[in-house]
């Protein structure tokens, strides 16, 4: 389980936080929502230790992320920069990583071959030799392939075409963790209707709801009483509710349109 | 050992732009040296080998610099990766330094010994003769002691850059061991004074051509034939002590570092 309790994250010295107090409890799969630049992949990164923290704090497994060392299992990451250690071909890239998680190398191939990413591609290129959806594609496997407990995959499904997306989407429902996963396209959602589902704007998480209780839902601006969430975007509140009136919440492509909803309810 | 070790050695010798700044470039200076600036040494075994001696400790602490440009770029660039593997795989901070430090030795090592070898021959083939150490076994540990300052500054440049959060300095602070190397390379016309003992890249120099040759250099103007006879412990000893301290701080420094992304690098 990762419990992530008022965290706050700011790149530079006086710049406004990226993350402005998120809390959270992760023990199960769950989606992560919001629109680009929201702070979905600066959470993943601050949940995982790989970047500075200026307040609040995280726990995995019920110990501070700060003091976890050499710990194969407890959580892995699709971030292309986790899987930079050295610049090698992607085969020997899965070997190492393999090696050092102490993982079998063969559930990484078995993906990829699914994804249409063939060995002998793997053997002749280095990871920034991939095209952008072969990367994503490739680290994400090298992230499964780990056999951690939790696994955080920021954006997976982006430059994937569809056939592609619906291989990797079993991968994920068959996989024996929590993993967490942030997108800003909402059309997964009715791939996984059992998972939970928040949603971050502008550096805030709302939520937990259940990804199937949020097929129906529709966003009107202003607070409602009988909201599913409530949520603050670009200084106006965005409620999700149950009814006839509003935006379909799945007919958004993107979460990026909230922004435009709130602009055009504002003007 | 983990896969790890094989792969950096692997992954370095392979790099296309550190083989040519370590190596090639180099071997164009160990060419002038023997048949440009070597036209006026007589052929006296104890000139030469005294000439050779100041080439091999000159040349070795270029292209032992110019490896260390790599190392800390390379180090830049998978710092984010550091942290992650360090984390959540078997590889802990200190034996990640443990196998970065080996890896990386094995490359200054090679490439020292290239220096070695290609400065033998082209220097055999210019003056008719062969000139060895003196005392081969101490110039051995005192190459592989500079490989390990080498190596140590490398990290902690790098170290420094990531903790300071500094990625815009990243550039310039790769290339400072070359920089002082070339600094170190000044020797041959400046006097360094007290200054020899302070810098390691001096001390490397020094203490290879006194190991080669048996002949105490000065602390600088070797071809002005200037400044005053080095102590040879004393330069050891402040040798050693750059080492210890470099990795002393190297181990504190990564259990420090969060990495910066290769973005905000290539950004800059």
């Amino acid at each position: 389980m990762i419990v992530v309790e008022g965290l706050k994250v700011s790149y530079r010295w006086r710049q406004e936080p990226v993350l402005k107090g998120v809390d959270g409890r992760f023990d199960r799969k769950s989606l992560i929502l919001g629109p680009n630049g929201s702070g979905k992949t600066t959470l993943f990164r601050a949940m995982c230790g790989l970047t500075r923290v200026v307040g609040g704090r995280v726990l995995v497994d019920g110990r501070n992320v700060e003091e976890i060392y050499a710990e194969p299992g407890v959580l892995s990451v699709n971030f292309p920069e986790a899987y930079s250690l050295l610049s090698v071909k992607v085969r020997d890239l899965i070997t190492l990583y393999s090696d050092l998680a102490g993982s079998d190398p063969s559930k990484a191939y078995e993906i990829l071959e699914d994804l249409g990413i063939t060995r002998e591609l793997l053997e002749r290129r280095k990871l920034h030799e991939l095209s952008a959806g072969q990367r994503k594609a490739a680290c994400t496997a090298m992230a499964l392939s780990m056999g951690a407990r939790h696994v955080l995959l920021d954006e997976p499904f982006e430059q994937l075409d569809p056939a592609r997306k619906g291989r990797l989407i079993g991968h994920l429902a068959r996989y024996d963790g929590i993993i967490l996963l942030n997108t800003h396209e909402t059309w997964l959602m009715k791939n996984l209707p059992d998972w939970e589902a928040y949603f971050m704007f502008e550096g805030r998480m709302y939520g937990p709801a259940r990804v199937g209780e949020l097929l129906n839902v529709r966003l009107c601006m202003g607070k409602r009483a009988r909201a599913v969430l409530c949520m603050e975007v670009s200084g106006r509140t965005v409620s999700l509710v149950k009814g006839r009136r509003g935006t379909l919440l799945t007919s958004l492509e993107s979460l990026d349109r909230v922004y435009e909803l709130a602009l055009e309810a504002g003007a | 050992m983990t896969k790890y070790f094989t792969l950096n050695v692997k992954s370095m010798l392979t790099h296309p732009e550190l083989l040519f700044w370590s190596i090639a470039f180099i071997e164009f200076w160990v060419l002038m040296w023997a048949y440009v600036f070597g036209a006026y040494v007589p052929k006296v075994e104890e000139a030469v080998r005294t000439y050779t001696a100041q080439a091999y400790g000159s040349l070795l602490t270029l292209s032992l610099s110019a490896t260390a440009v790599g190392i800390t770029e390379g180090f830049l660039h998978s710092s984010r990766s550091i942290r992650f593997v360090t984390k959540y795989t078997r590889l802990s901070p200190s034996r990640f330094m443990a196998e970065h430090t080996a890896s990386s030795m094995l490359v200054l090592s090679v490439v020292a010994a290239v220096m070695y070898a290609s400065i033998a021959g082209v220097f055999a083939h210019k003056f008719g003769m062969y000139t060895p150490p003196v005392k081969p076994l101490h110039l051995t540990a005192v190459t592989a002691l500079g490989c390990l300052f080498m190596y140590a500054v490398s990290a902690f440049l790098s170290l420094a850059v990531v903790v300071l959060r500094a990625p815009r300095s990243a550039r310039f602070v790769s290339y400072i061991p070359l920089i002082l190397g070339f600094l170190a390379y000044g020797a041959l016309w400046l006097d360094f004074g007290a200054a020899a003992y302070v810098s390691p890249f001096n001390c490397i120099l020094a203490l290879c051509i006194y190991y080669y040759s048996e002949v105490k250099p000065t602390t600088g103007a070797f071809v002005m034939g200037g400044g005053a006879e080095m102590d040879m412990g004393l330069t050891l000893l402040s040798l050693v002590c750059w080492v210890v301290a470099l990795m002393a701080l190297n181990v504190l420094l990564l259990r420090k570092m969060r990495g910066v992304g290769v973005e905000e690098i290539r950004v800059v």
